[in-house]
């Protein structure tokens, strides 16, 4: 239950190979295998681009993974609009 | 032989992965500029690269972030970006060199990181694409942490490549260093696509006038506020100005790219 989990499956998933395509089969079983709380779970499963942010995943991991989840630059910039 | 090369540049993803997105003219301009760059490199005939860097979560993260590492491989692969539109390629480095500099820090009060496997990513490749376009010259990066704080301080980083330049100074072979990084930018924070043209230009202005109070007194919050999450790698220009104070920094293009989100500058240091 950290942003510390949250961030090292993104980078796992941006990253690695193997895991990125555990994470294609089965996003709700591999996010199991982080120790996420249930917010934190659904913000990764859901591709919450607000959520990831305001709960501080860093810009370049967050971008590369919502970029792997076919996220386009104008929808992660409506996502974040308002925000500072 | 001493230093006998030495320029700062920003490696924005967009100059290659998207290039066509910006102005013509921009474009044309800052590539054509960095072509030159690698003409004046290759002129001086080096024999290493010592490339002062930053990286992007290629090779490091939270569990091991170091403030700085040096790398001692005998090579280096990359692109790690497969959108980068350069092509994948291994980079020779100088393993000896490398490890000259590592004991030369550890005798005198400085402790990097070292690593014998980095991967590039664009933050080195890119500007070897341009600046050593054959990637015949040998390099040894030297990576900042400017990625996620807490960072070295600027005043830290000066003091780094003043050491480091001290060292170089005193190789038997001919060294060309390269900065790279900057200068103001967000790249996917809510204000990307952001450039603050009045700090970019006051940097710079700050490095040709060779004002090593005002270099080295930038603080975090300010490079954060002012210059973006990206702009903080404007410490490895810091730390190449410590590496060759006493040589004359000139402009050689500065455009603020929109469409790379990013403001784009070269510097080169001639004695």
């Amino acid at each position: 239950m950290s942003l510390y989990q949250v961030q090292k499956l993104i980078y796992h998933v941006n990253r690695d190979p193997e895991r990125r395509e555990r994470y294609r089969q089965d996003a709700n079983a591999f996010v199991r295998t982080y120790d996420l709380s249930e917010p934190e779970g659904a913000a990764i499963l859901n591709v919450d681009v607000r959520a990831l942010y305001t709960m501080g995943v860093h810009s370049l991991l967050l971008r590369p993974f919502t970029l792997l989840n076919k996220v386009s630059n104008e929808d992660y910039a409506q996502a974040l609009k308002g925000l500072v | 032989m001493p230093i006998v090369f030495a320029c700062a540049a920003s490696h924005a993803p967009g100059m290659t992965a998207w290039t066509e997105a910006a102005p013509k003219e921009q474009a044309e301009n800052f590539l054509g500029s960095y072509r030159k760059l690698g003409d004046r490199l290759a002129a001086s005939k080096p024999e290493a690269i010592v490339a002062l860097t930053v990286e992007h979560w290629a090779n490091f993260f939270l569990n091991s972030m170091p403030a700085f590492c040096i790398g001692r491989a005998d090579h280096y692969d990359g692109p790690v970006e497969e959108w980068l539109r350069i092509p994948k390629g291994r980079v020779p480095g100088d393993a000896k060199l490398s490890a000259q500099l590592i004991d030369a820090c550890l005798d005198g009060g400085f402790d990097p990181l070292f690593s014998d496997e980095l991967l590039f990513d664009h933050a080195t490749f890119l500007p070897l694409h341009f600046l050593n376009p054959n990637m015949s010259v040998p390099v040894v990066p030297v990576i900042i942490n400017a990625l996620t704080p807490p960072l070295p301080t600027p005043k830290r980083c000066f003091a780094f490549g003043e050491f480091l330049g001290q060292v170089l100074n005193r190789s038997e072979k001919r060294i060309a260093m390269i900065a790279t990084g900057g200068l103001s930018h967000w790249p996917g924070e809510a204000q990307h696509g952001k450039i603050n043209i009045p700090f970019d230009k006051n940097f710079l202005d700050n490095l040709i006038a060779r004002d090593y109070t005002q270099l080295t007194a930038y603080t975090h919050e300010e490079i954060n506020v002012e210059a973006g999450s990206g702009g903080h790698e404007i410490r490895t220009w810091i730390a190449l100005a410590g590496a060759v104070q006493s040589w004359k920094a000139e402009l050689i293009a500065y455009e603020p790219v929109v469409p790379w989100a990013t403001g784009c500058g070269l510097v080169e240091f001639n004695p």
